[in-house]
């Protein structure tokens, strides 16, 4: 842990961009929170609606893909670990590993999307579609902007001719939000799937 | 640092009390929510704030004995000027406008989205700049 090189530049003082990123997930949080309260609401008006439109989801295939996400996030600190030693290989392949875990992850949301339109569920069709297709679909966006983050964190490092301290911290901070969206997620499995 | 994340700690112990109050008290579920996501922001900057204590030395404010040439650190790089904003903010509008007149409009303003974005990410790594 002590021979770990600070986020970047000066030893004594936090990172501004780390704090910049910390406060504006904070923001995120609240605009999450809002998602969840308009769940809970209808659901607690609502509960006959529940207990029909929830029997549609498919919960192993959910759970797969959640063990997908969750999972990219080790890959995606591991990756950090190598940024934090300047170690600009491994930091590619991790990253590489996160992002493809992450689209596996967007790829199944669709696939599930398709099937419960398929099966009537839609954004209209009642109250619950309009709930888990805001939330689920707001948290897909969030896992969308990350993957296209990983992809500029990439590519600014093949741009650059070396691997400097501020790529070092654009690295930390997107994994400051992949593990953002990641317990998001963990949060709205638990609510949407398990609690239903 | 430490004093801030215990400051924002005291926030997460106030705002779990709350909301079980709250949500027990009232049954109104928007109100328990945000009180509890409350909660869970500030255990976020406290988590932050410990975890990163733990990683740094004293700052320069918390010992008595600093120097005020101490204080005064890198404090990063900050872009001196900048276009990109603009087309960032242009293409914000045309996604907005998309929404309530047409699609079309929509995913023309996603493709100056993604644009300007990697403008603005690659500023400082072509040309005159690059670093």
């Amino acid at each position: 842990m002590t021979t770990r090189l600070a986020p970047a530049g000066h030893v004594d003082r936090p990172n501004n961009v780390a704090i910049g990123t910390i406060i504006w997930l904070a923001s995120e949080l609240m605009f999450f929170a809002a998602l969840f309260a308009m769940y809970f609401t209808l659901r607690s008006v609502n509960p006959e609606i529940w207990a029909v439109d929830t029997s549609l989801l498919n919960v192993p295939f959910a759970t797969v893909n959640t063990t997908i996400l969750v999972l990219s996030s080790v890959t995606c600190q591991m990756g950090v670990f190598a940024a934090e030693r300047g170690d600009v290989k491994n930091l590619r392949k991790w990253f590489i590993i996160t992002f493809i875990m992450g689209a596996i992850f967007i790829g199944g949301q669709v696939t599930e999307y398709t099937e419960l339109v398929h099966e009537g569920l839609t954004m209209s069709s009642s109250p619950y579609g309009s709930v888990f297709y805001l939330t689920t679909g707001f948290h897909g966006l969030h896992v969308t902007g990350g993957l296209i983050a990983f992809l500029f964190v990439l590519a600014r490092t093949y741009v650059a001719k070396r691997f400097t301290h501020e790529q070092a911290t654009s690295a930390i901070v997107v994994s400051y939000y992949w593990h953002f969206v990641d317990v998001v997620w963990i949060a709205l499995f638990a609510t949407i799937y398990l609690v239903k | 640092m430490k004093e801030s994340g215990y400051i924002w700690g005291l926030g997460t112990i106030f705002f779990a009390i709350v909301s079980v109050v709250y949500g027990v008290w009232s049954k109104d579920w928007a109100g328990t929510t945000a009180l509890a996501f409350t909660g869970f922001m500030t255990a976020l900057v406290a988590f932050y704030s410990l975890y990163t204590a733990k990683r740094l030395d004293n700052r320069p404010e918390d010992d008595q004995l600093a120097g005020q040439d101490e204080a005064d650190p890198d404090y990063g790089f900050f872009s001196p000027h900048s276009w990109w904003p603009l087309p960032l903010g242009f293409s914000a509008m045309l996604i907005a406008l998309g929404l309530i007149f047409a699609t079309w409009l929509m995913l023309v303003g996603i493709i100056f989205l993604m644009l300007s974005t990697i403008g603005l990410v690659f500023e400082y790594y072509r040309r005159d700049f690059a670093h």
